[in-house]
């Protein structure tokens, strides 16, 4: 039995008196995608913003590689190795490709902080190129003049570069046209396959059944299943679970 | 390849018309700078002394000391933010370092330090209710305006602080002497006089120009204004940024405000008043985004330079004085109405 990369234990959230999360565990192995699914509102976001670091939990056990962590920020979480590629909170639109790539991480050279935009534009061409950008799109173009694919892309090669070891989708697929959304997934099943952990979280069920190995559903705060996989169960069961329905059968 | 290519912008080859607006939305100094040498040509046109040498120096004397206020608040502006104090702190800093220097044994330089230090923190305070407090900076600097003007009316009584002739004072110097080019004589007749408050304007300006569009802080300050979530979750400061930002801008309304005491002699309780107005107008016109995220300090400079020669350049003409705010109002609203719609063109064309 090889330790889990991430185990989150007995996870509770409040936000003042809604009950978010009710005592939720999970764990995701090494090479490992993990569909979260859920009703909106079933709490995947907030399952997620608490191991990215984005908002504080108000109990429970969070382990990564077996370590106890605390992650009180968004910095203890990209420092443990969590990469967080969230739908719509994730690029600045002002700021070019290279600068949003790097951002809050930024190559720099001397004691005032000079960014080493050379280096910046060459790292974010060679990564744009290896999401499969393959137009020509200079380092330099501001994020608010690419397309909703683009800027998936561009979120996507930051995990890359980072090397993440967790890495974290939610809803990436929303908004995307066929040939984009491919793209995403593809992506996905490469950084399983070169041994990282993806929590994959979209809307669309048929998304997910194409990628993911394991897929774990919530409902209401609390897991309801998380051992379903693509492979045994149909979409009817999995939405049945979604909605409750296969309780009241 | 199915059809959602198409929405791509690249394609059909984009006509000379495109080119020029696409140019205009990247770079936000460019109308700012047509309109600066419209007016210089149009006032050159009607009164030729416009452009003599003494008629700039004598404009340039007054405008670096709003421009500095401007440039701090063009970052500020630039992370989200901005400051209405600033014209208050303008006034109460000179009169603080002056009634140190009238009324106590400090000397000069300390009580420049102290004063800047008062600037300075309130700044902090600022940042400290806009950040931690999460009360919008609107309504934080407005009540920070009239606590800080209340303070100078009530350390003084109203009256305005002596200063006496600070000429053999090296500080006073440096803050605001001057030197004569190709001039000569005591009037330096024929040439230029260059205060060092201007020199003070063009370093300051260089560096924050520096900061904000070469360095790692410059690349926070953007994004801070831009996507505060993406921001923090990429692990950016964004309350440390703002906060030294509000400080910034506060130290600079100080420095500000005595320089401008030094050089008219006199440390007027109520100096200042309304300057925060036409501060915020000088960075807008320049062409820095008032909800943030883009921010330009050459533009600000352009901004300050337009604002200067308009209210120069209206006297010269024949134009009354009072109908300045006429112009500067319609000024604004011109060139927040390029800026916008340079932005939804570029929104479009996406
Ligand atoms: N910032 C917040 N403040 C208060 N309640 C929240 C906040 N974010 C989410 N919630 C609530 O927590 C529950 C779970 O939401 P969320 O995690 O976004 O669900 P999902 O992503 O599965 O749709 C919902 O009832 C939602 O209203
Ligand atoms: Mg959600």
């Amino acid at each position: 039995m090889t330790t889990p990369i991430v185990e989150m234990r007995g996870i509770e959230k409040f936000y003042g008196r809604i009950h978010a999360l009710r005592g939720v565990n999970l764990q995701v192995n090494r090479g490992e995608i993990v569909g979260l699914l859920g009703d909106n509102g079933a709490g995947k976001s907030t399952l997620i913003k608490v191991l990215s670091g984005a908002v504080p939990y108000t109990s429970g056990q969070i382990l990564i590689n077996g370590k106890e962590v605390a992650l009180t920020s968004t910095n203890d979480a990209i420092d443990a190795g969590v990469e967080t590629i969230y739908q719509d909170s994730a690029l600045v639109p002002q700021l070019s490709i290279a600068r949003n790539l790097f951002l809050g991480r930024e190559l720099t050279r001397g004691p005032l902080g000079r960014l080493d935009q050379g280096e910046m534009n060459r790292v974010a061409t060679d990564l744009l190129r290896r999401v499969g950008i393959t137009k020509n799109i200079p380092p330099t173009t501001p994020i608010s003049s690419l397309s909703g694919g683009e800027r998936q892309a561009v979120a996507i090669a930051r995990a890359m570069y980072f090397d993440s070891e967790i890495i974290i989708l939610d809803e990436p697929t929303n908004n995307l046209g066929v040939a984009e959304t491919q793209g995403v997934l593809n992506f996905v099943r490469d950084a399983r396959d070169k041994g990282h952990a993806c929590i994959f979280i979209a809307h669309n069920i048929h998304h997910v059944f194409q990628v993911v190995d394991r897929m774990v559903v919530m409902r209401r705060g609390e897991v309801a299943a998380d051992d379903l996989s693509p492979k045994t169960s149909s979409i009817q069961d999995v939405e049945n679970i979604i909605t409750g329905e296969h309780l009241a059968a | 390849m199915t059809d959602e290519k198409t929405a791509a912008p690249a394609g059909a080859a984009p006509s000379r018309d495109f080119d020029l607006l696409r140019r205009l939305s990247a770079t936000p100094e460019l109308g700012p700078l047509i309109l600066l040498i419209v007016m210089l040509i149009v006032f050159t046109s009607i009164n030729p002394a416009f452009l003599s040498l003494n008629n700039i120096s004598n404009a340039l004397t007054f405008t670096v000391e709003l421009g500095l206020i401007a440039l701090g608040m063009t970052l500020l502006m630039t992370s989200g933010e901005f400051d209405l104090s600033v014209g208050s702190v303008f006034g109460f800093t000179a009169v603080v370092m002056w009634t140190l220097i009238n009324s106590t044994e400090l000397g000069m330089p300390l009580s420049f330090a102290i004063a800047m230090g008062v600037a300075i923190l309130i700044g902090a305070v600022n940042g400290f209710f806009v950040t931690r407090l999460k009360i919008p900076s609107f309504l934080v600097t407005l009540g920070m305006l009239l606590v800080v003007r209340g303070s100078a009316l009530w350390l003084t009584s109203g009256f305005p602080q002596r200063t006496w002739e600070t000429g053999q004072q090296w500080l006073a110097e440096v803050l605001v002497g001057d030197f004569c080019i190709g001039g000569t004589g005591d009037f330096c007749s024929g040439g230029l006089r260059v205060y060092m408050s201007l020199i003070w304007f063009i370093v300051i300006a260089a560096m924050l120009h520096y900061v904000l569009t070469r360095t790692r802080f410059g690349n926070w300050i953007q994004a801070t204004g831009g996507n505060p979530a993406a921001a923090r979750n990429r692990g950016v400061p964004i309350r440390r940024v703002k906060m030294l930002l509000f400080m910034l801008t506060s130290a600079l309304a100080g420095l500000a405000g005595i320089i401008s005491s030094i050089r008219v002699s006199a440390a007027n309780p109520n100096s200042g008043t309304t300057y925060e107005l036409e501060v915020i107008a000088m960075v807008v016109i320049g062409g820095t985004a008032l909800m943030g995220g883009r921010g330009t300090i050459l533009g600000t400079v352009l901004g300050v330079l337009i604002l200067r020669l308009m209210r120069n350049g209206i006297v010269l003409i024949g134009v009354p004085g009072l109908a300045y705010n006429i112009f500067i109002g319609a000024i604004i609203l011109g060139m927040m109405a390029l800026h916008s719609a340079l932005e939804r063109r570029h929104n479009e064309g996406t």
